[in-house]
């Protein structure tokens, strides 16, 4: 038997900040055509508040994670956060969520760095470390504030969110993991070098090398070591770089459009990187029904993906109104001018 | 350096949690947290953690003017509130929130957010904010 099927996923969690830009903003400021926020099926990206960062949108997260698994966070032994937008980039962030939601001081809780799939990372890691036995629960955060150069083509799809997961035994789970599968190879397609406020990336090259060679290898891998086919799997979950290439890569790997769409945030939200595939996720577990079948593949430049299959238990329905939904964040929204995202991230430069 | 590093850490559990102490003789919170009851004189009090509850505005005040360190969040709301369980008194600054949207009675809940930080290079202070609990709000959606 795998280790996998003795872990499930107990509590999830996701957090979107109010704030909206319309792409249409950043076309008209920096002169790109009109249609090339359709071009990326992305309306708005979501904006993270001059107050917010991913350790408070983490925090939200892990909170709503936690309502929904109905545990004492001093069971969680094992915090991990996965983020390319650190607030300090030496002291660990994982420690002030840990210490702000009552799981210190008695836990494991470190930051974990892959561009856009450290959180998945995180995700396998906790498998393991909850088959073995060395943790009870473990808390897994995807939380990033992107950063794009402005007048970037990443300035489009670079935006804010959060999503937040408890592994656990599979007796006590919302869904089960079944199986799961990485592949990685060290591929230049997106990076930022150490004091660079912006990651720069390999324009076309992000697409097929990149994205789409690692997810399709990662999906491959799992589905030669289980056995199952496109047609087993009720709802598929992509990285979602824009609200594109999810659809581009479902469609090559023998997965209907129907199937991709419940799970496609990034036409309302953007990229939120390393909680882009998670809230994904997250939005599904919202609806999901018992004996459901998921599959999740992340992806983070650099470069690599992770293919799981994960099985719905009936233990899912106590807990989708526990906590407030996908949906629920997605609609609180409120559109801001180029101006005020500028000043909410940083962008205008002042003396302080 | 302008925090003292010593107090940022020796307040956190009031900054990130909203530490209190409840009294389990007459029911009520003490906030900010003191060894005696100051409603009953009771001496055996519990550890309490404010951030459980959610809040209902009582009054609140839009600063303009803002003080070394705030000017990129300016204007400030800073609300009177009460918990919806304990009636316990916070007095908190409000997030996600503009001042037009504020008013008496809205149900808001707290939420861990950036307060201040200590120029480009030093701590950065984390605490609990409010803002209107998810759906309570409108959009300027079109």
């Amino acid at each position: 038997m795998r280790p996998e099927t003795s872990v499930g996923i107990i509590g999830w969690g996701s957090y979107i900040p109010r704030w909206r830009l319309p792409l249409s903003e950043i076309a008209k400021l920096w002169g790109f055509a009109p249609e090339t926020p359709r071009g990326l099926n992305v309306v708005e990206k979501a904006v993270a508040g001059r107050d917010e960062d991913a350790v408070t949108m983490g925090w939200e997260a892990a909170r709503n994670a936690l309502l929904r698994a109905g545990i004492d966070p001093k069971e969680i032994e094992a915090v991990w956060f996965g983020t390319e937008s650190k607030p300090y980039a030496v002291k660990p962030s994982a420690t002030i969520i840990a210490e702000a939601l009552g799981i210190t001081p008695d836990t494991m809780a470190t930051d974990l760095e892959f561009a856009c799939r450290a959180g998945s990372e995180a995700l396998r890691i906790s498998i393991g470390a909850v088959a073995s036995g060395l943790v009870k629960y473990a808390l897994v955060i995807g939380s990033d504030t992107a950063q794009a150069n402005p007048g970037d083509i990443l300035e489009f799809t670079a935006s804010s969110a959060a999503t937040a997961l408890i592994t656990g035994p599979a007796r006590e789970a919302a869904a089960v993991f079944e199986a799961s599968h990485t592949y990685v190879t060290d591929t230049p397609d997106f990076w930022r070098r150490a004091h660079q406020p912006y990651p720069l990336h390999g324009e076309g090259f992000t697409g097929e090398p990149a994205y789409f060679h690692h997810i399709v290898n990662a999906v491959k891998g799992l589905l030669e070591q289980t056995g199952l086919e496109p047609n087993d799997f009720d709802y598929v979950v992509f990285h979602q770089p824009n609200g594109k290439f999810p659809l581009a890569v479902a469609k090559r790997l023998g997965f209907p459009k129907e199937k991709v769409l419940p799970g496609l945030v990034a036409p309302y939200i953007g990229n939120s990187y390393n909680s882009s595939a998670l809230i994904g996720l997250s939005r599904i577990l919202d609806i999901a029904k018992p004996g459901q079948r998921i599959l999740l593949a992340p992806f983070g430049s650099g470069a690599g993906s992770d293919a799981y299959s994960i099985v719905v238990t009936d233990k899912i329905l106590e807990k989708q109104d526990k906590a407030p939904k996908v949906d629920d964040y997605i609609n609180r929204k409120y559109l801001i001018d180029y101006a005020t995202y500028a000043k909410f991230r940083g962008i205008i430069t002042r003396i302080r | 350096m302008r925090f003292s590093i010593p107090r940022y850490w020796r307040e956190r559990h009031s900054h990130y949690r909203l530490y209190a102490k409840k009294c389990p003789k007459c029911g009520r919170v003490n906030y900010p947290p003191s060894n005696i009851c100051r409603y009953c004189g009771s001496t055996e009090l519990e550890d309490y953690y404010l951030d459980s509850e959610k809040a209902k505005i009582i009054s609140w005040t839009i600063i303009y003017p803002a003080p070394e360190g705030f000017e990129e969040q300016r204007p400030r709301i800073i609300a009177l509130l009460e918990t919806l369980e304990t009636k316990t008194h916070i007095i908190a600054p409000l997030a996600d929130i503009l001042p037009e949207e504020v008013k008496e009675g809205l149900i808001v809940e707290p939420v861990l957010r950036r307060i201040k930080e200590d120029r480009e290079a030093g701590l950065i202070h984390y605490a609990i904010a409010y803002r209107p609990v998810i759906g309570s709000i409108g959009t300027n959606k079109q």
